[in-house]
């Protein structure tokens, strides 16, 4: 294709677009930027005026040092096991439903369908301290259970799970009812296999949000060996609010930033789309 | 999609007058569908639909959390006259969360519009600054409210020393009553935009070529085609960004908590002087650390029953204007 020669116009705005970008681009990678940066910094330099744009030497260590202030390592493990736990629980019970919802008929379908749609409606805040409440009545406070159980259902998903499988056809769970198969396994070998693509998106939607999830924890934990990242950054921030103690509250959260983005590089394109779809919600 | 939904309630509804047959084999096939539905109903019961009614209960009452159920005393409107009243912290809240949501939500609404009109013109590896964007909203607020909190520091923060490099004068941001809430919104606009960008971008991607090219032929230019073909179909778009951006602004919490608790002997946040407490934030203040779970839930009620009056408003007015 021969390329198209641009009048003067056209520079100018193509220049000027790009112009535009770069200044957003920077605007965007500042903090980040300056989160690395940072968190390879002398306790002097962070507390230098003016404050340096880079390390002179980067202090690796940092990394070190941070996880003997507060448990790092130890809330890492935690907020693993308690995300994938989450999301595992929350797209196991959400396309079991949804599958039910969507290729069964049962009496008191509908009633129940309505239920997890007014679900979607209710805002995380309003029902705070109840949940708070029945989790501390039931004995799940400052464990795990407390931590994984109250996320591991979703209306929503329950009701993205059930559009999906609409789709899938019918004549598909006949023929493995023909060969015999049992209605658990069709869900298991049939349903779960087909419904990839929307398992990754509420997967990597979730698991964002509860990687990042602050103010719950914050309720259900006490000990320190039961914090997750987002507890012990904020623990990291409240040993030092000081200037000196920056280099080591930045090199916390840049490790604690890593996993989410990596689920959100690898899994873009079904995140992109849970955004998308959480439109439902309103 | 809000029209999706209410197909699918529609359906529903009616479903619930159909007969319904009852063959052995059919009855077996119920008892697996109840079994499969169950785990999920029974959660949702425990932590969603059981809680929003305890919600409204509790609001009527006194209540500190340790005294058995039955022994709380009636409260009446206590709680809710008490709030709307008397707590002047809950007014300040309110103000500051209504500040904070108009101005995020407005500007990013504009701020997105603006970026995805951009990110939809002819541009070298797109996807690369879709993912620039994109990065702050996976990104903890927590960690992004610290992030700032370091950027901003009055005396040693990055921003401050830019702004003496430019021969400008310093500014307190948020240690100073006047400008941290401004300060909250920057961040929240920060974090955010990218969002918006997503949903506009997908929007702006459903809008045939065909339209254009027609109004091309007709003489128009890019101004007039973007006023009478790209805003008016983008109007699904935005309905859903704003009703989704206002509900989840008016939640405020992680950013604010991030970047006020602990600020100079500050330890209920919100400070300096009151000047960010958010309601979300007071709410948790009141119910965790006074133990006053009546004023907190009915704070709760309270701001669960503006988001749906402002969601109905906003879904009415952005409706009626096709």
């Amino acid at each position: 294709m021969a390329r198209r020669r641009l009048s003067v116009p056209a520079m100018v705005s193509s220049t000027l677009k790009y112009l535009v970008l770069m200044a957003a681009g920077v605007w965007m990678l500042l903090p980040f930027f300056w989160m690395f940066s940072a968190s390879l910094m002398t306790s002097q330099e962070v507390t230098r005026l003016p404050p340096p744009l880079l390390p002179a030497i980067p202090q690796w260590h940092n990394y070190i040092d941070v996880a003997r202030v507060v448990p790092l390592v130890r809330s890492y493990f935690n907020s693993l096991l308690v995300t994938g736990l989450t999301v595992a629980g929350l797209l196991f019970t959400s396309s079991l439903c949804g599958f039910a919802f969507a290729k069964y008929d049962f009496p008191g379908r509908n009633v129940l369908f309505l239920l997890v749609l007014a679900s979607m409606m209710i805002p995380f805040f309003v029902t705070l301290i109840p949940v708070f409440y029945i989790v501390k009545q039931l004995g799940w406070l400052n464990n795990y259970a407390g931590l994984i159980l109250p996320g591991v259902v979703s209306a929503y998903g329950i009701f993205l799970m059930r559009q999906f499988i609409l789709d899938i056809p019918d004549e598909l769970i006949d023929a493995a009812r023909i060969d015999g198969a049992s209605e658990f396994r069709i869900y298991w070998q049939i349903i779960l296999p087909l419904s990839g693509p929307a398992l990754a998106t509420l997967g990597s939607f979730n698991f964002i949000s509860t990687w990042n999830s602050f103010l719950w924890p914050l309720l259900v934990v006490q000990s320190r060996e039961l914090f997750t990242v987002p507890l012990a950054l904020n623990s990291l921030r409240t040993y030092g609010m000081e200037a000196q103690f920056h280099h080591l509250q930045m090199a916390g959260t840049a490790v604690s930033v890593i996993p989410a983005m990596i689920v959100f590089i690898a899994l873009q394109r079904y995140f992109v789309k849970g955004i998308a779809l959480t439109g439902l919600k309103g | 999609m809000s029209r999706k939904l209410a197909e699918t309630i529609s359906t529903v509804m009616s479903g619930l007058m159909r007969p319904w047959g009852r063959s052995g084999l059919f009855r077996r096939r119920a008892l697996w569908a109840y079994l499969f539905v169950s785990p999920a109903v029974i959660a949702l019961l425990l932590f969603t639909i059981g809680p929003i009614l305890f919600t409204f209960w509790v609001s009527v009452h006194h209540w500190n959390l340790i005294e058995p159920i039955p022994q709380m005393p009636f409260a009446g409107l206590d709680n809710y006259r008490y709030l709307l009243t008397k707590d002047s912290v809950f007014q300040r809240a309110l103000r500051n969360t209504f500040v904070f949501t108009v101005c995020g939500v407005g500007i990013n609404t504009v701020l997105g519009l603006l970026g995805a009109l951009l990110l939809n013109t002819r541009i070298k590896v797109r996807v690369f600054w879709r993912t620039l964007f994109f990065l702050p909203i996976v990104t903890a607020p927590l960690a992004l409210g610290m992030m700032w909190a370091t950027l901003l520091n009055k005396n040693y923060g990055l921003i401050n020393n830019i702004l003496t490099k430019l021969s400008l004068p310093p500014q307190p941001f948020l240690s100073s009553p006047r400008q941290a809430l401004a300060c909250i919104i920057g961040i929240a606009v920060y974090q955010y935009v990218g969002y918006y960008i997503i949903i506009y971008l997908a929007g702006l991607q459903g809008i045939p070529q065909e339209y254009y090219d027609a109004a091309a032929v007709d003489g128009a230019n890019a101004w007039q085609s973007f006023w009478h073909i790209t805003l008016p179909l983008l109007r699904p778009v935005l309905l859903f960004i704003v009703v989704t951006n206002t509900i989840g602004a008016l939640q405020v919490f992680d950013v604010v908590f991030a970047a006020t608790t602990g600020l100079a002997g500050e330890t209920s946040g919100g400070g300096p002087a009151g000047s960010t407490m958010v309601v979300m934030l007071h709410m948790y203040n009141t119910a965790f650390k006074f133990f006053r779970m009546g004023r907190a839930t009915a704070m709760g009620v309270i701001l669960f029953v503006i988001i749906f009056v402002i969601t109905l408003i906003q879904l009415r007015l952005l409706q009626e204007r096709r």
